[in-house]
């Protein structure tokens, strides 16, 4: 077959030492930059860009492609250590991976989150390898209208995440939802509640509300329950067995999970635009109302971490696709990845692959090779990391600290941010007190912005009228697929329903 | 912290040296008290690495290094925030510096219009215009409409929609004069990104779009999109035979800056310096490569008629956007 042809010769350009050097360094660098919660991939990327001026650009481009799914994999770990997640589309580790590593399963949760993001990786790139072609026409269907149902779809996952208080899980997406209404309006060019900041023109990025929430929050709040004083001293309590690799059941338990988590993942991932971060969450809350047992969900259930994990690890990959098929990058990361190509003098498009071919192949080829060395390093790096949770809380705490403002800082170097996340610590750390959900809060503050702007735009396009939404056989697509999971979700959530009110009750 | 952050910092550092290679100290070409080599060059980019900014103060810094244009250590510094406030209000504060040095872009125009600044863009001691960033209306491959008469025709009769990026922006300001120009009305519909407004065009969401040629070159020869018209003094070379918006009768003289400003009220000889300099940058092969590939519009101007361009510009921009609404 062609492709399997154009595998091999991928693999023939990827496969030198100098290359395989490359590739190496750009996983290593993924997963340091995925672990410094904040300091996303496409900071990586952007600040190594410069070096690849006069590399060969399949090395170069191979380091690079690596730096972008490698910091899926690094991004998960402070998500379950610190409840502090890494970047964007590791959010959604931090609801089942932090409960589980409280209860004192954080090795077992490591090893998971590193196969699942190697199963997430490895389908997506086998995806990328047949189907390209296929899938570069979905992302050229795709215009506001299907956007805003896109973000419709997400926003069921907000009814996940309300959990069972509904008031104050409404009240908090609320408050996402106020959030996201600052910055510069895009559609009439008018400053909302930006008080003359230049620093807020471009709105309140969620990554320092997201750490404050959850790092600072939980941080503040184990003080308050005053961890740091109880016998141990640590964290979590860590099992006396120290059993670090996951049980059969773990696997078992999960293995459909990975399946649904990857190709949900992938599709989201083709999608410009929409990408890893919706991806976890939407593979999350999927996972949830399929799941037998949804009241587990929050309090350590694996599916509820490999969902995400495989989810986000597919979805990089599917940002490939129109990057390669059409020149068009799905993501912050893919866009410097674009930038990349254009320094070196190429011209992405539908063209491209046609063109470069040992370029655009060596690169997929890699991929495969990529996901194979990082689930090396996880495996070899994770009994370090879970040493983490051992050091005394009175010693981690501080640390913390220090690695949240540091994170929030390196992204834009802003002040104002800065002092956002300190807020957002002080509001994650009241939210916990009174069972509120912060998790609402972040969804609302991505996808208020998305379905605000999609659907101005749809309205714009469609001169005021909904009926666009019915003439698009893509709209048409996602609105069946919405109405069958709306229907199936309540059922749901009737079942978990009685349990999970009577166990949040004491709050 | 503090150790860390200097190390990610020494990274960016290690970027810009790997490139900016230290020049010999005391070549003593230029007789004048300008510049000291015994100063250090501060040149700040107010944008992160991998922008439109960075590759340009990249460039010329690699071709200032290359031609020995200049004679003491440059130390080039990525500072982002703000869309460029914190980078030029950096520069700002180096007020009757010589040794401060910057490159401007769009957002050195807009940015101001939006925030309190504590600056304006004629404030800085203006070196040179280099080039101006311009734009194509392109609209889908599959659609009927061939060429610009056709389009305006259409136009004229069925009121458009064209896609840009951002309001307060070039990319709506553009075809707003374009349009009035030509006699038709359209919706601008505002997105993200040039990669979102690409997509709403692929999946036919709207008639056209305006956009900087570069990222969409392999749209526009595999026939996803149609080129029609330039924004810019030229056409280049990559988008072929499309004429510009002057030669179909419609010039409407508005770009986006892209060029080299000093802090305000700098010595007259480190002006007189750079604007020398500058001459001899942009009459380099490594220039026009820069140019070529990043398909840009080299319009030159030096000193005191850049700053004319800049406060003409910003006026202009003011006037649309406030006709609109957008800016008070």
């Amino acid at each position: 077959m062609e492709i399997f042809s154009d595998l091999v010769m991928g693999l023939s350009y990827a496969v030198t030492p100098i290359n395989l050097a490359y590739l190496l360094i750009g996983a290593m660098v993924g997963m340091i930059v995925g672990v410094i919660p904040g300091f996303g991939p496409s900071a990586g990327l952007a600040i190594l860009l410069p070096l690849t001026f006069g590399m060969d650009p399949i090395g170069a481009i191979m380091m690079l492609a690596a730096i972008y799914y490698g910091s899926m994999y690094g991004g998960t770990i402070t998500s379950i250590l610190l409840n502090t997640p890494g970047e964007s589309a590791t959010v959604a580790s931090t609801f089942d991976g932090y409960p589980l590593a409280k209860k004192g399963r954080a090795g077992p949760a490591l090893v998971m989150q590193a196969v699942a993001s190697f199963v997430g990786g490895t389908v997506g790139v086998i995806l990328i390898t047949i189907l390209a072609p296929m899938f570069s026409q979905v992302s050229r269907s795709f215009g506001p209208p299907e956007y805003f149902l896109l973000a419709m779809m997400g926003m069921l996952t907000l009814l996940v995440m309300i959990g069972s208080n509904w008031k104050l899980g409404v009240i908090s997406a609320l408050i996402g939802f106020a959030l996201g209404t600052v910055g510069v309006d895009l559609e009439t060019g008018q400053s909302r509640y930006t008080f003359g900041s230049a620093e807020l023109i471009g709105g309140i990025y969620f990554i320092p509300i997201a750490i404050g929430l959850f790092g600072l929050g939980e941080l503040f709040y184990a003080f308050y329950s005053q961890i740091h004083k109880s016998a141990s001293g640590s964290l979590v309590e860590y099992g006396r067995e120290q059993r670090f690799w996951p049980t059969a059941q773990d696997f078992l338990s999960t293995r459909w999970t990975m399946v649904r988590g990857s190709i949900l993942g992938f599709v989201v991932g083709v999608i410009p635009g929409a990408g890893a971060t919706i991806a976890s969450l939407m593979a999350y809350s999927t996972e949830r109302s399929l799941s037998k047992t949804p009241e587990n969900f929050g309090q350590g259930e694996m599916a509820g971490l490999v969902a995400p994990e495989t989810a986000n690890n597919a979805a990089s990959s599917g940002a490939m696709i129109p990057l390669l098929t059409l020149g068009i990058p799905g993501s912050a990361s893919t866009a410097v990845l674009l930038a990349a190509f254009l320094l070196w003098g190429l011209r992405p498009g539908p063209l491209f692959m046609e063109q470069n071919p040992e370029l655009a192949w060596g690169m997929i080829a890699s991929m495969y090779l990529g996901n194979i060395i990082l689930l090396a390093i996880n495996i070899f790096a994770i009994p370090l990391f879970v040493q983490i949770i051992k050091v005394p809380y009175r010693i981690l705490g501080p640390c913390v600290v220090v690695i949240c403002l540091l994170g929030t800082f390196t992204v834009h170097a802003s002040f104002v941010e800065t002092w956002l996340m300190f807020a957002a610590g002080v509001v994650g750390f009241f939210m916990r007190l009174y069972g509120f959900s912060p998790a609402a809060l972040v969804l609302a503050l991505v996808l208020g912005p998305l379905a605000e702007e999609a659907l101005r735009q749809t309205l714009t396009i469609s001169r005021g009228s909904f009926g666009i939404f019915l003439d698009r056989p893509a709209s048409l697509w996602i609105i069946g697929v919405t109405i069958a999971l709306v229907v199936l979700l309540p059922l749901m959530g009737r079942i978990g329903a009685g349990a999970g009110r009577a166990e949040k009750a004491g709050g | 912290m503090t150790q860390l952050q200097d190390s990610l910092t020494g990274w960016i550092k290690a970027g810009a040296l790997g490139l900016a290679v230290a020049a010999p100290f005391a070549v003593a070409a230029q007789a004048q008290t300008y510049p000291d080599p015994g100063e250090t060059l501060d040149w700040t980019i107010a944008f992160g690495p991998g922008g439109g900014n960075d590759i340009m103060a990249r460039t010329i810094v690699e071709i200032l290094n290359t031609y020995d244009l200049y004679p003491g250590d440059i130390t080039v510094e990525n500072r982002a925030g703000g869309s460029g406030a914190v980078g030029w209000g950096y520069l700002f504060g180096q007020a009757g510096s010589g040794y401060g040095i910057s490159t401007t872009s769009g957002s050195f125009v807009t940015t101001p219009l939006q925030a309190d600044t504590p600056w304006e863009p004629a404030d800085f001691t203006p070196v040179a215009l280099l080039a101006t960033d311009d734009l194509v209306l392109v609209v889908n491959g599959s659609s009927d409409i061939q060429d610009i008469g056709q389009f305006i025709e259409y136009a004229q009769s069925n009121p458009v929609t064209i896609a840009g990026t951002g309001t307060v922006n070039v990319d709506f300001i553009v075809p707003t004069l374009f349009a009035q120009a030509a006699g038709f009305e359209f919706e601008y519909v505002s997105f993200n990104s040039m990669a979102d407004q690409t997509t709403a065009l692929l999946s036919q969401s709207v008639d056209a779009m305006v956009g900087n040629p570069g990222e969409i070159l392999g749209l526009i020869d595999s026939g996803d999109l149609r080129a029609l018209v330039y924004s810019g003094a030229s056409t280049p070379e990559a988008l072929g035979d499309v004429p510009t918006m002057g030669e179909v009768g419609y010039e409407i003289g508005v770009s986006m800056p892209r060029g080299l400003i000093l802090p305000p009220d700098a010595p007259a000889e480190a002006q007189a310096f750079w604007i020398e300099t500058m001459q001899q940058v942009v009459e380099t092969p490594e220039w026009a490569e820069y140019i070529r590939s990043n398909t840009l519009t080299p319009t030159v101007l030096y000193g005191e008629e850049f700053r004319t361009f800049l406060t003409n510009t910003q006026n202009g921009f003011a006037e649309v956007l406030r006709s609109v609404g957008a800016i008070q």
